[in-house]
């Protein structure tokens, strides 16, 4: 089955968020409606609530790229999704391009998750096969690895993925509110919400490891000089 | 040149991207767009090295079994050689990953159809300009960590002595290699110089990074979606006039280089 025909399947059985974006169907005659989650109602009054109209997916890049304060959303997970907006889009093939957009990959991932066939990677093999400038992220700890989870990770810190991955396969992460999260932004059960996965670390965690193994790595120096 | 429609593959464009510079990944959705609107793919998706989807990701958001991946950079080199085929798990010119058999075509940069696109750049940026008094340089980032990163470029500064464009000079130049970028001033014997970032982008190298390598900047400046730089040409700097382009990757025509190396991917792996 094709992702779209899984994302018509998902809207069927009752999901109507993913990350920050609440999807509606049949709003005023547009087929699918998407927007912030809290411009949600504004959004099925007369005009659209006055929210700026988007037709079609081509604005997604722009309204994923900045924040309200104009800050970089290099990562797409950041709970900082600009308000204001409403996209109005055709079909279902239309809103897998903009989902695309905001959420890279995510719909992807949680039909693979759903069906058994997601291949999670724990951060060792991530780090090991880092090269060039990233290659002394491997030296990291894991403790020092497990403190950076709760520093990077997890809402407290703007990102509204589920860890999947785990130190390596006999070391799972610490508890804390970044292992805990469940990827759904606003509390909705998993029956209503496309949760955001992260399958591995992301570029940003590895270069934060690599920050880590070089002060751990200096640390050790000054303890034993020669 | 055009190609056959391809309904049942996928294209997927491979870019480097940035977590500090929100233009970075700007062309390879641009080229991505222009591609998805002549219908010629059932799905055109970008993934990224330094922003999301990754390579891993991507291919998670693709239907189509058959999927052409074109790294939208400018040389042969560590992300095209080391970077893409460990992250996309690729060991040959077609590799089945997953069920999806991958046919990795040759990065945009090193394609022949570059030099009209240099040419026609450095004609735009500096109008008019006799190129008998001027000394075109193409600069890239050059780095220790592949020997074949400055190939693409000497080749096409090889292409376009060869191509008789008449200037004075045709030179390569780097960031992090000799001969330095740095150095322009001394590199170039006319009065004119022209010169061509050969990058994909309009991100930290080519609009933060070279101009004050040039002299253009006194320090790094904001990204390009802020500011603007290259309006301001020319440059008349260190004795000399300085006429510096956006990067080649900006243009439009880089889609139709895409499609080259699909088309030539097929001549050479799948007659």
């Amino acid at each position: 089955m094709s992702l779209t025909h899984e994302l018509r399947n998902l809207l069927r059985s009752g999901v109507h968020r993913i990350g920050e974006l609440e999807i509606q169907a049949d709003v005023y005659g547009y087929p699918y409606v998407i927007c912030h989650h809290l411009d949600a109602e504004l959004s099925t009054e007369p005009a659209l609530g006055g929210l700026d109209h988007h037709e079609g997916p081509e604005a997604a890049r722009d309204l994923s790229t900045y924040s309200e304060d104009g800050s970089y959303r290099f990562a797409k997970g950041q709970t900082n999704l600009k308000r204001g907006w409403v996209m109005t889009l055709e079909d279902e093939a239309e809103l897998r391009q903009a989902l695309d957009q905001f959420y890279p990959a995510s719909l992807g991932l949680d039909v693979a998750r759903r069906k058994g066939s997601l291949e999670v990677e724990h951060l060792r093999d991530k780090l090991n096969r880092q090269t060039g400038m990233y290659r002394f992220a491997r030296s990291i700890s894991d403790a020092g690895a497990q403190d950076l989870v709760r520093k990077v990770c997890g809402p407290a810190h703007q990102c509204a993925r589920r860890i999947l991955w785990q130190i390596d396969a006999e070391t799972p992460l610490e508890d804390s509110e970044a292992s805990r999260y469940a990827g759904i932004p606003g509390d909705l059960p998993e029956t209503e919400a496309i949760p955001l996965l992260c399958r591995e670390a992301c570029n940003h965690f590895v270069a934060e490891c690599r920050k880590v193994a070089k002060a751990e790595f200096e640390a050790k120096q000054a303890a034993n000089p020669g | 040149m055009s190609i056959a429609p391809k309904p049942q593959s996928a294209l997927l464009i491979v870019g480097h991207g940035s977590t500090e510079n929100p233009d970075s990944s700007t062309p390879y959705f641009d080229h991505a767009d222009e591609i998805r609107r002549r219908g010629l793919f059932a799905e055109v998706h970008c993934c990224f090295w330094k922003e999301e989807p990754s390579m891993r990701e991507a291919l998670y958001m693709i239907d189509a079994d058959d999927i052409y991946v074109v790294p939208d950079f400018i040389s042969e080199g560590y992300f095209t050689q080391d970077v893409i085929p460990r992250e996309l798990r690729i060991t040959g010119p077609s590799t089945v990953v997953a069920g999806k058999t991958l046919h990795y075509c040759l990065p945009v940069g090193v394609h022949p159809s570059m030099t009209g696109l240099i040419l026609r750049r450095a004609r735009e940026v500096a109008p008019g300009l006799d190129p008998a008094q001027t000394t075109l340089i193409i600069t890239g980032h050059g780095t220790g960590l592949n020997q074949n990163s400055t190939k693409a470029i000497r080749d096409q500064v090889d292409q376009i002595l060869a191509a008789g464009a008449g200037y004075a000079a045709v030179l390569d130049a780097y960031m992090e290699e000799q001969p330095f970028i740095a150095e322009w001033d001394q590199l170039a014997a006319t009065p004119n110089v022209v010169v061509v970032p050969f990058f994909i982008s309009d991100g930290l190298h080519s609009y933060q990074d070279i101009p004050v390598l040039l002299g253009i900047e006194p320090e790094v400046g904001p990204a390009a979606s802020q500011r603007e730089v290259f309006r301001h040409n020319p440059h008349h700097l260190r004795g000399k006039t300085l006429f510096y382009s956006s990067a080649i990757g900006t243009e439009r025509l880089i889609a139709d280089v895409i499609l080259d190396q699909v088309r030539d991917f097929d001549i050479a792996h799948r007659p």
